[in-house]
């Protein structure tokens, strides 16, 4: 059996509650006339918990966007379960809908963007009162508001991805599912895109990211799943930083009493959005920190890693092939 | 939170008007022009100065135009509906969302069914004040007569197969053709077959015979009715089952 459920904790997220995502023994095998059947996933099984960020990657053709797929309830498993929350995906999709980035954002040409995000807002549920507002915020947020009158088909690679990002984050989703969320972003929209997650990142929510930028995943998740030719691969360690780490950098988001993060930890940089990224090293750094910036006033949302354990893990898939 | 369907009905209907109006006047207009051309008609036949014959070619050029529009309309009303929207793969982005794939699609198709006898009722309306007034009531119960069967066909198919066009060309013209030499066959013996083969293929014949009635406001009998409406409606039951229990490509 192919499985990523066991591969260690459930990350920096600290996914107390049980799987939101859960997919069990689960494959799924093309059949064609004209050519002979594909399987494409082969006994997968894979888990996002509640308050998890988690990625899954490999190469192209590996089966990540038809694991998601699956997950999404957009294709049915040849085999095995899938739930979400405990339901079935179609019947869980129906019932509250997720936030899914497909790959390639396919949108009718002739909408404008603002009319785009405005029709999926409607779809969503998005009460009528707060359209206008939820439609322009995350348009500011994704960089898409001097766009809002661009017709998608004149969107191309980066936008064409933000206005993707832009339509998944129009509602407030617990299920968010992003496919090469990565693939041909610019610098600017990868950093949009880490504050993004970093906001996303909830106790009651789970996300599911899966990319071929496996290092850029790592930064950006609690943990990394590897899948080659349909076939998860145990990670070689999960994304959690081990005190063997002599420096990694964190992203510490406040609630309140941003204005004491430099005292505590000097050489903070802001990413906006009260979310700071700070080096530490080692564990013991950073506890003494957050206790200082505790005892200070402030009020912790999360603790996210961006760069601890990359460089243990980075080996770690050299050595699986990846 | 559910997904706003209802409030969604109007971009649906402002889509049907913005990308298939055109289309359906355009290609409704090719369609009667080559048809009447074959006929031998020209533009005199759209004088209604020159007594009760001129009258009635007028007539007979509306019902061809009528029925041209009726299965043009029909055909147009189910394009994009389902198969194209899966094609481009729209579907994953929209059915991400608390949204039925069932309703989503059958509303689309009703709506468009809405759009095609509004734009319909236009058009007659125009061709009213323009050459020889027509009953617009009529008019309106042809082209909704033709979305339900042509366009319940279409709906039907176009959640089978991507190339539903063809499809749905092939067996109207199977059974207008077939109907043009029942007389033929039944004196050759092949009554029976006949008979049998046009109640498995959509009745466009019959739709096509009810032109005359629906424009001129003459009586209609509701058995000549209740087959393509029939046929119709009993398509797009099975789209929907189909849809529930299949809704995405694969």
């Amino acid at each position: 059996m192919s499985t990523a459920s066991d591969a260690g904790p459930a990350g920096a997220g600290g996914a107390a509650a049980g799987a939101v995502i859960e997919l069990s023994h689960v494959s799924k095998t093309f059949e064609s006339r004209s050519v002979s059947p594909v399987r494409a996933l082969d006994d997968v099984s894979f888990r996002v918990a509640a308050g998890e960020v988690a990625g899954i990657s490999g190469p192209a053709g590996a089966g990540k966007s038809t694991l998601l797929a699956i997950a999404a309830g957009h294709l049915r498993p040849s085999s095995g379960s899938v739930r979400i929350d405990g339901s079935e995906p179609r019947r869980f999709v129906e019932r509250e809908g997720i936030a899914y980035l497909p790959q390639p954002v396919a949108l009718p040409g002739g909408w404008r963007v603002s009319d785009a995000l405005t029709r999926l807002a409607v779809l969503s549920g998005v009460r009528p009162t707060y359209t206008k507002h939820r439609v322009e915020a995350a348009m500011r947020e994704l960089g898409l508001y001097d766009d809002r009158r661009r017709r998608v088909r004149s969107l191309k690679g980066d936008a064409r991805l933000r206005l993707g990002l832009a339509q998944a984050i129009v509602a407030d989703r617990r299920v968010i599912m992003l496919d090469e969320p990565l693939e041909g972003m610019s610098a600017g929209s990868l950093d949009r895109l880490r504050e993004l997650i970093v906001r996303l990142r909830a106790f009651d929510r789970a996300i599911l990211i899966a990319s071929r930028d496996t290092a850029e995943l790592q930064r950006v998740t609690d943990r990394v799943t590897l899948i080659e030719r349909g076939r998860t691969r145990r990670p070689g360690a999960p994304r959690r930083a081990t005190p063997a780490d002599v420096e990694g950098v964190f992203h510490i988001t406040l609630h309140q009493g941003g204005e004491h993060v430099l005292a505590v930890f000097p050489n903070a940089i802001s990413l906006g959005r009260s979310t700071y990224a700070v080096r530490v090293t080692g564990f013991a750094a950073l506890n003494r920190g957050l206790r200082d910036l505790l005892e200070r006033g402030a009020l912790l949302a999360s603790v996210t890693p961006a760069h601890a354990a990359v460089d243990a893990n980075s080996l770690t898939l050299n050595e699986v092939g990846m | 939170m559910k997904g706003r369907l209802t409030a969604y009905a109007g971009y649906q209907l402002r889509d049907y008007f913005a990308t298939r109006a055109l289309p359906t006047l355009v290609a409704s207009g090719l369609v009667a022009w080559a048809l009447a051309a074959a006929r031998g008609m020209t533009l005199s036949d759209l004088d209604p100065t020159g007594g009760i014959d001129a009258r009635d070619r007028v007539q007979q050029t509306f019902e061809l135009l009528l029925a041209t529009f009726g299965f043009v309309a029909g055909a147009v009303a189910a394009h994009g509906v389902v198969s194209h929207h899966r094609m481009r793969g729209y579907d994953r982005l929209v059915f991400s969302r608390p949204v039925s794939p069932v309703r989503y699609y059958t509303q689309g198709f009703v709506l468009a069914g809405i759009g095609a006898v509004v734009l319909g009722s236009v058009g007659a309306e125009v061709y009213a004040v323009a050459v020889h007034p027509v009953w617009l009531p009529g008019v309106a119960g042809y082209v909704a007569l033709a979305w339900l069967l042509v366009g319940g066909l279409a709906f039907l198919l176009s959640t089978l197969t991507a190339f539903y066009l063809p499809i749905l060309a092939l067996v109207l013209a199977a059974d207008l053709t077939l109907d043009h030499f029942t007389g033929a066959l039944a004196a050759a013996g092949a009554g029976r077959v006949v008979t049998a083969i046009q109640v498995l293929l959509p009745p466009a014949h019959v739709l096509v015979s009810l032109r005359g009635a629906f424009a001129r406001g003459l009586p209609i009998d509701p058995l000549a009715v209740g087959w393509p409406a029939g046929f119709g409606a009993a398509c797009i039951i099975v789209a929907m089952v189909l849809l529930w229990r299949r809704p995405f490509r694969s």
